[in-house]
Formats: structure tokens, sequence, C-alpha cells
């Protein structure tokens, strides 16, 4: 049985006068079960990448990629597999007349299989064709609710415009959600977290070509775990109050205020995507209309995780005005430590960019910011994928030095890890 | 005097009075908020048994409900006190957010038309830690209870209404004097009192055990056994009892255990004192912290009409004098008829226009004849 909690970690003493509020919302999933629990079942798809650029071997190491991924489909789920590159082309199921997936048996892995050992190396890169075709695919069986994608590319997106991009990629925001590694140096991290981001998934980097089928199984499995079809975070906030942003900051930061979608005047639902047995933790802000005399109490907003229309678990976020400056000093430590965590992904990104576009006095800035921010948060993972891009003088000013010589990769690693938080340290 | 009372187990419970939840039959504590559940909410059923002396004991605690929803949990939803808007059912305005009332904020009680007593909320505090407890026969029998809770802790809203509640039921369940006369009985009338206060520690102590919060609650205690013309009065803490006859001068008839007490003895000016940074640290409280918890007793007759007040701290801070609070006495009673639950929601409201800087607490008892003409209400 499918179980959701939701705890709220805020200071909720405002000093007289005050209206922002701020709490952290973790929200806990069990029981979820396996996917495809629900509706008519759940479908995945497999897109590789067979640009000319990937040469013979890399193109053996995606079909080994993409088979390990299929070893992990449940029997029963729906499935197909598409080869990408200047154009997308269904792989499986090569007999399209009964819909384009094919629901998984023995026998449909291993004609699976057998097509995509056909693949070979040719063209260039067009993204937005593979996720365009991807989404007719996924709608093409009704009632099949759940939809996943694991997306694998080597290069940049070369032969298709930005524009055409964005384009593409719209017709798959809410389709299916994807998960996109890159594989090798010669890909860009910003473009692939932008399809990440937008269809709700994933982006990491995998260096070497051998190391993407334990990936791809692992993608796979964890997909398969998700026996929540898709949840909304649900944000109430009181009349005339602004909800200043929605995050989501564990286990990546995700801003989701533009994703808001009005549910009546006073609710916004932002979607979650699906759940298995999890914990992810929110950021809730919100400005309430006005400060209220020193002794009163409000709501600043009912922050719910909802299943359709249904309420599967809430927590409130309160405000109460004290003249006590103990406790209004005090700033909440869950709050605290993801404030510090979504600036280090920020400062992170925003350093590498300056790098990248030779502005030295910025990248070190703001790599020096990130280096302060991962020693203050106890973020090990990211100081020590920084201390690859910079010497950390002292890491609690925040000092540091431009490394003269960058391996690319260790570059990608520190870019493509920003966004991963740590827990708060109880 | 030979009536029997009910004793404290035979009252039922129907709804917790610190959350508004109905009780199961015979459970000691609300399943809800975990209060104590220690007496009637609707009042003890009349004992068959009680002669025609005191035929209606009774002890009511009717924590008042904003909107008047008298099935807590259940039927309509009550309308917002800021907005008109919705009540969820999470205690928050649906519209604006407002916090809807808790009973436990505003409660009122008035076991007979001479005695009254409400305790509400205030102000600037974010809840009401201060209780009254109350019982009482029509033929001049009383017995008057407030504790003030200390906010330190978690739960000290619990535990002074908990303790309210337990020394109101001593009082009222070992009520007989016998053959008593004369010295004897204002010994019974100590022994009764210093028993209420042991009853009243002891809850404080159920109520820490119940936690396990770091800082334990602790509470004040000021109690009054009005008997014909007796009056026995004790404290802990900083609540009082003041004396405000019709006739003749208004007088406080219990000594603060305080710091700021310890300076008017000392000599200082009592304005000085009662200004000073720490004028509100008591030296004395109920508490499983604190060394002495036997309540300072005094013994007085009463010879004529006049008004038995106690008050926490939050009425007594805007007029801590007796003559001063004589006086807003006085006017209160002027513009409720002489009323004493009126009169006790009057003095609340008059404090929170001071400020309302603190929870309100006010226990009422007429004696003596009416200054105002015709029945109350």
């Amino acid at each position: 049985m499918t179980s959701f909690t939701a705890a709220v970690y805020q200071n909720e003493y405002l000093a007289d006068g005050s209206t922002d509020v701020h709490a952290i919302v973790t929200v806990e999933c069990t029981g979820s079960g396996q996917a495809g629990q629900s509706g008519a079942g759940a479908a995945e798809l497999v897109l590789i990448d067979t640009s000319g650029s990937m040469g013979q071997q890399g193109v053996r190491a995606a079909q080994d990629a993409a088979n390990a991924a299929l070893d992990q489909v449940v029997e029963g789920t729906w499935f197909a597999v598409i080869a990408g590159s200047h154009t997308a082309g269904l792989v499986y199921p090569v007999d399209v007349r009964e819909g384009a997936m094919a629901r998984m048996t023995p026998r449909a892995r291993e004609e699976a299989r057998y097509a995509i050992a056909g693949l070979r190396p040719d063209g260039g890169t067009a993204m937005g064709t593979w996720l365009e075709l991807a989404a007719r695919v996924a709608t093409s069986v009704p009632g099949v609710t759940q939809r996943h994608a694991i997306l694998l590319t080597d290069g940049k997106n070369q032969h298709e415009s930005p524009q055409d991009l964005d384009v593409r990629l719209a017709s798959a925001v809410g389709v299916f959600q994807c998960d996109c590694r890159g594989v090798g140096a010669d890909w860009e991290v910003g473009e692939l977290r932008r399809i990440a981001s937008a269809l709700m998934g994933t982006v990491d980097l995998i260096p070497r070509p051998d190391q993407m089928a334990a990936e791809f199984a692992s993608l796979m499995r964890a997909a398969m775990s998700r026996g929540v079809a898709a949840a909304d975070l649900r944000v109430w906030a009181p009349q005339g109050a602004q909800v200043l942003f929605v995050r989501q900051v564990s286990p990546t930061v995700e801003d989701l205020t533009a994703r808001r979608r009005e549910v009546n005047p006073l609710t916004g639902g932002f979607p979650t995507g699906s759940w298995g047995d999890e914990s992810r933790d929110f950021h809730v802000a919100v400005r309430l209309p006005a400060a209220r005399a020193v002794g009163q109490e409000q709501l600043a907003a009912r922050v719910q995780l909802v299943l359709g229309d249904r309420v599967a678990a809430q927590g409130l976020v309160k405000a109460l005005w004290s003249d006590d400056s103990e406790r209004t000093a005090q700033i909440n430590p869950e709050v605290a430590h993801y404030t510090g965590q979504a600036e280090l992904a920020q400062v992170i990104q925003e350093g590498l960019a300056a790098r990248a576009a030779g502005d030295d006095r910025t990248a070190t800035a703001k790599l020096g910011r990130a280096a302060q921010l991962a020693e203050q948060t106890g973020n090990a993972e990211a100081t020590s994928k920084l201390r690859r891009v910079v010497d950390i003088d002292e890491p609690a000013t925040g000092k540091v030095r431009l490394k003269k010589q960058v391996d690319k990769l260790d570059e990608m690693a520190l870019d493509t890890a920003s966004t991963k938080t740590t827990r708060v340290r109880k | 005097m030979t009536d029997t009372p009910p004793a404290p187990s035979e009252l039922q419970v129907a709804v917790c009075a610190a959350c508004g939840t109905p009780a199961a039959p015979a459970a000691r504590f609300c399943e809800e908020c975990g209060a104590p559940l220690t007496v009637a909410s609707d009042g003890p059923p009349e004992s068959p048994s009680a002669p025609d002396a005191a035929p209606m004991m009774s002890g009511p605690t009717r924590p008042a409900r904003a909107g008047g929803d008298p099935q807590p949990g259940g039927g309509a939803r009550r309308p917002c006190t800021d907005c008109g808007g919705e009540i969820d059912p999470d205690g928050y305005c649906t519209r604006c957010g407002t916090k809807a009332p808790l009973p436990r904020d505003h409660m009122v009680e008035a076991p007979q038309r001479w005695v009254a007593a409400v305790s509400d909320r205030g102000l600037r505090h974010h809840r009401n830690e201060d209780a009254a407890a109350t019982a009482a026969d029509p033929a001049g029998w009383a017995a008057l209870v407030v504790c003030d809770g200390v906010s330190s802790s978690q739960s000290s809203d619990v535990a002074s209404l908990a303790a309210a509640r337990a020394a109101r039921d001593v009082l009222a369940g070992g009520r007989g004097t016998g053959l008593a006369a004369g010295s004897a009985l204002t010994a019974l009338d100590a022994a009764r009192l210093v028993a209420a206060a042991a009853a009243a520690a002891g809850a404080v102590e159920d109520v820490t055990r119940a936690e396990h919060g770091d800082s334990p609650p602790s509470c004040t205690f000021v109690a009054a056994v009005i008997d014909g013309d007796r009056l026995t009065v004790g404290n802990v803490g900083d609540s009082r009892a003041y004396w405000l006859p019709d006739a003749g001068e208004p007088s406080v008839l219990t000594v603060d255990d305080s710091w700021a007490a310890q300076q008017i003895a000392a000599g200082t000016g009592r304005a000085e004192a009662e200004a000073g940074a720490q004028a509100h640290a008591i030296t004395r409280w109920l508490g499983v912290d604190a060394d002495d918890q036997v309540p300072t007793l005094t013994h007085h007759r009463l010879d004529g009409a006049g008004w038995l007040l106690l008050c926490s701290d939050g009425l007594w801070n805007y007029a801590s004098e007796a003559t001063e609070t004589g006086r807003v006495v006085a006017r209160a009673e002027a513009t409720t008829r002489g009323d004493p639950l009126r009169m006790a929601e009057d003095l609340v409201r008059w404090a929170n226009e001071q400020g309302g800087m603190d929870n309100i607490t006010v226990a009422l008892a007429r004696i003596g004849a009416r200054t105002h003409e015709g029945d109350p209400r």
C-alpha cells in the first residue's frame, strides 16, 4: 500500500513587520511497488545516438547499453527503441501495425536485441527529432500514463536550430519523463540539462563508452521501481500572498516555480513526475500580504502531495508574529542548508560558464563562493569535484585559483553534479 | 453539613476542554491532543443523595467556541472570524489563513449565578497557558482556583488546566466540616487548601511524566474557598486574590512569590518594583523542579457584601494596587449590572484593550446582596 508523509521544517516565528516565510517540506513515499500498476501499465523508451561521431565502437557500446536496459524492463511493460541522428527512426517494434510500442515478453526482448544489432553509425545530431518521435510513440497506446525514456548522446545538437529543439522538446513535455546521459566529452551539459529539466529527468556524464551498459541498467532498474505514476505538489497560499518560489532541493535542485498549473486562484499544482520509495525535499517561500500584530498566527501555506485529486499528504507552513527576538532571529537549519545548496548549484554553473567565456575574474569569484558553500554545507562531493577545477587555498573564505590545465571531463562532471544536494547533517 | 458531592472519578467527560475532541468513556487523556480529561464538560450529574442544603453542586467548564459550533469535528464548518471564509478541518481559514480560535484560547465557566471565571489567550501570546476551575453551590459555598502556566515549557497549557481542576476537585470533594467549629474549622480549611495545592502539583507532575520535553511544565496557584462567612486563600507564585468590598477599602489577600514582591518587602515602591526587568520572575511555583509547593495561607471573615477576585498577572499588570483593581471591577460591575460571568468577560476585554500582553484569567464570586437592582442576566 503506497503511502506518503509530509514533514515541515521552518522557523514559524516572524519578527514584527516581517512577511516572508520559508519552509522545507520533506515528502516521503513508501510502499510504492512496481512501475505500471496504474492505468494500462508503464511505457519505457530507449533513445540512443547513432550519429557518425559515435563510430563503430561507440555504437557497439550503445547497443550493449540498450540491451542492458531492456533486460531490466519488467514483462508486460510497453517499450520501444529509437535510434537518433539528424533524424529519428523507430528500431523496435519493427512491425508497427499494432501501434508503435510492444509489450515486453522474452520473445520481444530477443527481437529487440536483433533489431538493435543492426544499427550502424551515420549522420548528425538533432535531438529534437528524437524527442518528437518518442512523444508520438509514447502516446500510441491509450491508457498508458506512466511513460519514461532514457536518452543517450555523444555530441552537441548541431543539426537543428535551438528554436527547432525548443518546439520539438515542447511536444514531449508532460508526455514522458527523460533521463539524459552524455558519453565522452563532446556534448554540452547545458543543452542536455535543459532537456532533462523540461522532461523531469536527470542529467549525467558517462566518461567512457564501456560504462554505458551499467548506467543504463541502473537507470532502468530505478524506473521500474517507481510505482507511483505521477504526483503533484500543491501549494496553497492565502489570498493576497505571493508564492516567491517552489523549489525541489533534494535529491537535486530543480526550480518548479514556472511549472505552476492553477488549481484554483489560491492553489497551484507543480508536477513532480513518478515516485518510487524515496524522500524528496521542497523549499517553499511565501510572501504574506501583510504582517499581523505580534501574537497573531496565520497559515502561510498548505503544501500537499496529490495523486490525481486525492491528497496523500499535507504539511502546514505557519507564521506566528513574535517580539521575542531569540525566537525570530533563528534561521531554520534545513532552510539555511538548502538555501546554501541551491546557491552552490547556481555559482558552479555560473563560474564554469564564465570560465568558458574567458572571464577568469568572474569564474574565480563564483567558484570561490562555491568552494565556500560546499565547505559550509558539508557537500564533500562538490568539494572534491571543485578541487579538480580550482586550487582551494582557503575553503572558509572561498579563496581559490583557477587551475591552468583542466580535464574537460572533470569540468563536465562538476557541472552535471552541481544540482545534486546533500541532506542536512542532523 | 453532610452533603456528598460526586467524587472526581465519577465525573463524566464529554469533550476534551483543551482541543474539543469528544472523549471516549472512562478515558483519562484526550486521544487527539493528550490533555488529561478530569472533569465533566457539562457538569457532573446531580447527586441523587444530595441533601437540601446543596442540591446543585456543579463544576462546569464550557469551552467557548467561535461560531457556536456545538459539535467539534462534525457538522457545518465555522466561518473565519477575520474574513468570513471557511475554516478547513486543519484549523485555518481556507481563504486568508487566519488561525481559528481554539476552545482552549477562551474558556468560560459559571457553576452558579454568583460565581464565574473566564480565561483568555490575550493578544500577544500564542496560546492560553492560564486556567481557572470553579465549583459552587447556591447556598454560599464556593471554590475558585486560578493557575498561570510558565511559558518556557512545551505543555504549560495542559499542566495549568490539569492543576486548576485537580485542586478544584479536591476542594469540592472534601467538603463536610463535621462537628468542627472555631479554630478546628480554620485548621480544616487550611488542610484542605494544602491538599488542593498538592493535588495541583501532582497533576503538573503527571503531565510532566506524560511529556518528554526538556523543560518541565510549571504554573502558579491561587485558590480560595468560601464557606458562608469564612474565606480561606492560598497561593504559590504571583497569581492573586483581591477582596473588593462594596463599602470599605479594597485589599490584596495574597503576597506574590516574586522578585518584585521581595523588592517591595525590602522597601521599594510597588510601581517601581513591578516595572523592573525581573518583575515577573517568580520565586515559587508548582512543578517537578520546585522545592517548595506549599501554599501561603490566609484566613478571613467576610463581614460585608463585595467581590472576591482571583486573577493572573494578565489582569493585575494593568491594575495592581487594590484601590485601582477595585475601581476597574466597580466599572465592570456597573456596565454588566453585576452579573459575574459578564463582569469576568468585561474585565478580560478591558485587559485586552490595555494591550493583552499576557494570558488573562479572572475568577469572581459575589458575596452578599447585590448592589445593582434586579436579577443578573
